[in-house]
């Protein structure tokens, strides 16, 4: 802060937001555009039966970044995360509308087969949910069901290089044919990343990966989150804001089912624009 | 202070209702146990009076005859021929050897009566004897014969020797004949191997449960085969698959009302369609399977949902998450984890159609068949209601016989459930 | 409490940083006090109430030292977020430049017991006469500022950041005008020196006052303005409470 340089610039972001006010969405404070995106939500409204869970949720996930979602319960922070691979589909009652592009490709058109994307846009779940086979076969099982292994070789490579990319390889590389349930809380959730990852997405959905875990698994999920950053897009839900802002570069803040502020996650944590963003984080919120 | 006092007043009222609370709880606990032990109370006299009733129905009483294979009577010497050896008087045989032990009797009635303390079923020992060994004809042998049922609950003591000699099934000329035989220790009691190798019979002590049990096998067998993959399937598809509207609603409801539906309903069911309509044999297990197959669909496509049911959604999103196809999710991961459940229901649904009878009743499977079924076409009884049938029967031998079958039927049930229970604990998987 | 620290769901949380609010306002009153009393010792000549100034100066260190120790506290245990974490930044920071307003403030007390411990060397009256109006000027922006943190009030901290300017000139004119004392009686030097250190303490006192209101406005807005142009900052304020 008593750095001069850095002071100005962030006048300057100011200047350039109040500049970019008219193409900001109606609702929603702060940039909702990025430059580079991979994915572009535009005006998306959700519904579950006739009730509207998502309202004109406009919001750009840029590439290499890392995108949270923090909210109090019921804001529908994980019904969105969830619009974005389509795992609304399983719900026979929820709607979606509006339009949701991932790198230019409408994802909710009829054209498009959700299997597909769902190989580009892995998720990863609150609850680490490990198949009850083996670690090996829980790596394995994307690859084999995409057809993106040639020989029995290609398959152990692709399983030991998402098993290191996890942070996991040299925990079980010894008992590599044991039952994934039979580890830790956090390895079983680095296991259930290191699944995800083995289908080289380009986009990861983590819906509030730590919250079942401990202190030291969670800080090893997030290095592991900032290590992913460098290969993947990645959006993630969580109730733990300094979470949020320790792992992600920009933030969105959701509130009854609207997008109230999203800005850099540094700005939204030391100065949020919003009234409601303010007291959220604040812990005022009642 | 004033908190104080305030907890000192609760805590008094509190101690008051304290005792009446603990009694409560004990008149509670009494009343559980109680009727947990009037149950196995119950449970227990069941068994024993059955089975009192029913082991000595594994013994059979045997005699010892000198029989001659009198070539006048059967054929020459030397002869083979299987036709002319089965149509020899065996019946012959075993009352030549009868009056060479009784020479004393030799009124036509006393000799009636004489023969028959002799199975009608012992003349086809014979005639089994001599054709697997044709070199028998022209020896003498020492052979055991059945005896009849009246002889054999004189043995096991089931017939009341102080009653009028007019109200008993044994006279008295045949009680002295018994004792001779019995001193000569020509009566003994030996393993009931008929009881497992014969089918029904009018003879209790030709009588056996091979032919009920090879029904029933067949009847489940066809059962199996068709409830359980269309169970399953309905039930992956209920489940996995249905839409949740109305109409599923609907199905759903009426699937539990099926359960509820009283056999004999299926049974009229099975008459009216299968052999009314399609014009199937009537006593044959095809049919009984059919019909049993519709009854315990509901209780395996309830079983089976429930199973499914219980896969955690974690797993389904997991598979869904990483681009498995619905089919592939279903198929790879949660089928395997919820087919012991389905077993296990299935197994369940099995031992109830292995005890039922009304339906079966309905479709003719009541017949008084005497042949073992060789094949699902083949007219038969099921073990249930050949318990049914002999319970019918008036002769004394038929009552422990009946017993025997009900616990060669309860065994069946047990190991049944038995493997039902193993299933569930051998591939249930926890998280 | 006020609207910076109350609303918490966890109260003890907004009644903590409460306590802290007022350690700031406490301290920001004592200084005050110190500032005036050590300016009236000089005007009674009175060696021995100069004493009892430095002796308060004391206080104002406990009451810093205090508010560090509930600062560290809190972070650690509640990892204050957005105006929280400017609020205790804003405290922890105004609490460092009254701490210095106090030391400042001991300076001027020190000035008259040097000017009037055994009678040695008193200067004339006229030379002191800059002090007096300055203290007062000074003692204005403190208390503006500290009306300003606790309304947090941006008008009053922006003048408190213009006052200062007008100071500086203030500074500069009495400069020049000592210069002419010393012109006319070189024997002026000692005193006029020593007169400028304490002109010097007064200035330096209304650098934390701007500095305060500074930080008020980091408080409110998020901006850091310690080394921004005023105009370009007022200009932006007006802006964005047209924009709302």
């Amino acid at each position: 802060m008593n750095d001069t340089s850095t002071a100005k610039t962030g006048l300057q972001s100011e200047a350039g937001a109040a500049m970019k006010q008219n193409r900001t969405a109606e609702g929603t404070v702060g940039e909702v555009y990025v430059d580079d995106p991979r994915m572009t939500c535009r005006n998306v409204d959700v519904y579950y039966g006739e009730k509207q869970a998502i309202f004109d949720v406009s919001l750009d996930v840029g590439k290499n970044q890392v995108i949270s979602m923090i909210g109090p319960s019921g804001c529908g922070k994980s019904t969105f995360l969830r619009c974005l691979n389509r795992m609304n589909d399983t719900i026979d009652i929820c709607r979606v509308t509006g339009q949701i592009k991932m790198d230019g490709q409408d994802i909710y058109d009829g054209g498009l087969d959700v299997v597909p994307l769902r190989a580009s846009v892995g998720m990863v779940f609150q609850k680490p949910n490990p198949f009850p086979k083996s670690i090996y076969d829980n790596i394995a099982y994307g690859p084999r069901i995409h057809g993106l292994c040639d020989d029995k070789q290609h398959l152990d490579s692709i399983v030991e290089k998402s098993l290191q990319r996890a942070g996991l390889w040299e925990e079980v590389k010894d008992r590599l044919d044991q039952p994934g349930t039979g580890l830790s809380g956090g390895q079983q959730q680095r296991l259930c990343i290191a699944r995800a990852i083995a289908v080289s997405p380009e986009v990861i959905l983590m819906d509030e990966p730590c919250s079942a875990l401990d202190p030291i698994a969670t800080a090893k999920i997030e290095e592991l989150i900032d290590e992913l950053r460098e290969n993947f897009t990645i959006a993630i839900v969580t109730h733990s804001m300094q979470q949020a802002a320790r792992v992600s570069q920009r933030t969105a803040y959701f509130h009854l089912g609207k997008l109230i502020e999203v800005g850099e996650t540094d700005q939204i944590f030391t100065s949020p624009r919003h009234k409601l963003t303010e007291d959220y984080i604040t812990g005022r919120f009642g | 202070m004033n908190n104080q006092q305030q907890h000192q007043k609760t805590m008094e009222r509190v101690q008051q209702g304290l005792d009446r609370r603990y009694r409560k709880e004990r008149h509670f606990r009494w009343l559980g146990l109680g009727a947990i032990i009037l149950g196995l109370l119950f449970v227990s006299f069941l068994f024993i009076t059955i089975i009192s009733n029913g082991y000595t129905a594994f013994q059979q009483t045997y005699v010892k005859l000198d029989v001659f294979y009198d070539p006048e009577m059967i054929a020459p010497i030397g002869e083979t021929d299987p036709e002319v050896l089965s149509r020899a008087n065996y019946g012959g045989l075993i009352k030549a050897s009868m009056r060479q032990m009784f020479p004393e009797v030799t009124n036509r009635r006393e000799k009636k009566v004489l023969y028959g303390l002799i199975s009608t079923g012992a003349s086809y020992e014979l005639r089994n004897a001599v054709m697997s060994n044709p070199a028998l004809i022209g020896s003498k042998a020492e052979v055991w014969v059945v005896a009849d049922d009246d002889v054999d609950m004189l043995i096991k003591g089931h017939i009341d020797l102080r009653l009028p000699e007019s109200d008993r099934r044994i006279k008295d000329n045949q009680l002295g004949w018994i004792h001779l035989l019995q001193e000569q220790d020509r009566i003994e009691k030996r393993f009931n191997t008929t009881f497992f190798t014969a089918g029904d019979s009018r003879e209790p002590e030709l009588s056996g449960i091979k032919g009920a049990i090879a029904g029933s096998f067949f009847t489940l067998l066809i059962c199996l085969t068709i409830a359980f993959p269309v169970g399953v399937a309905a039930a992956v598809y209920l489940e996995e698959f249905a839409p949740k509207n109305r109409w599923t609603d609907l199905i759903e409801v009426n699937i539990n009302n099926l359960a509820a539906v009283p056999s004999i309903v299926f049974g009229l069911l099975g008459l009216a369609v299968f052999i009314n309509f399609f014009g199937l044999p009537r006593s044959v297990p095809l049919v009984g399977g059919l019909v049993l197959a519709l009854m315990t669909l509901p209780t395996i496509i309830i079983a089976s949902r429930a199973a499914l049911k219980s896969v955690p959604p974690s797993i389904r999103e997991a598979a869904l998450g990483i681009g498995a196809s619905p089919m592939q999710t279903i198929t790879h991961h949660v089928l395997p984890l919820a087919l012991p459940g389905m077993l296990t229901g299935t197994i369940i649904g099995m031992a109830q159609a292995l005890g039922e009878t009304a339906p079966l009743l309905m479709i003719g499977m009541v017949a008084f068949i005497v042949d073992v079924p060789g094949s699902v076409m083949d007219p038969s009884a099921v073990l249930p209601v050949q318990i049914y049938l002999w319970a019918d029967s008036p002769e004394r031998a038929f009552v422990e016989r009946t017993s025997a079958a009900i616990m060669v039927l309860l065994a069946f049930l047990i190991s049944m459930n038995l493997l039902a229970v193993w299933l569930r604990k051998k591939f249930e998987r926890r998280w | 409490m006020n609207e910076m620290t109350s609303g918490h769901i966890v109260k003890a949380y907004s009644a903590e940083l409460d306590h802290l609010n007022k350690l700031v306002l406490d301290m920001g009153n004592l200084g005050q006090d110190q500032l005036r009393r050590a300016v009236q010792t000089l005007k009674d000549e009175d060696p021995k109430a100069a004493g009892q100034v430095i002796d308060r100066d004391r206080k104002l260190n406990e009451i810093d030292i205090q508010a560090d120790e509930e600062i560290i506290r809190l972070i650690a245990k509640r990892q204050p977020m957005a105006k929280d974490l400017r609020d205790i930044l804003t405290v922890q920071k105004t609490i460092s430049d009254l701490e210095r307003v106090g030391d400042e403030a001991r300076k001027i007390a020190n000035l008259t017991i040097h000017f009037y411990d055994n009678g040695k060397n008193p200067p004339s009256k006229e030379i002191l006469h800059d002090i007096y109006d300055m203290s007062e000027s000074v003692d204005e922006m403190l208390g503006l500022s500290l009306v300003a943190f606790t309304e947090l009030d941006l008008d009053k901290a922006l003048e408190v950041i213009e006052m200062d300017k007008k100071l500086y000139e203030d500074f500069r004119g009495s400069l020049r005008r000592l210069s002419t004392f010393i012109m006319e009686d070189s024997r002026n030097v000692g005193s006029v020196v020593d007169i400028v250190l304490a002109l010097r303490a007064l200035e330096r006192i209304g650098g934390h006052a701007k500095n305060i209101g500074g930080f008020v406005i980091f408080l409110v807005t998020g901006k850091d303005v310690r080394h921004e142009d005023i105009q370009a900052i007022s200009a932006e304020i007006e802006a964005s409470r047209m924009a709302e």
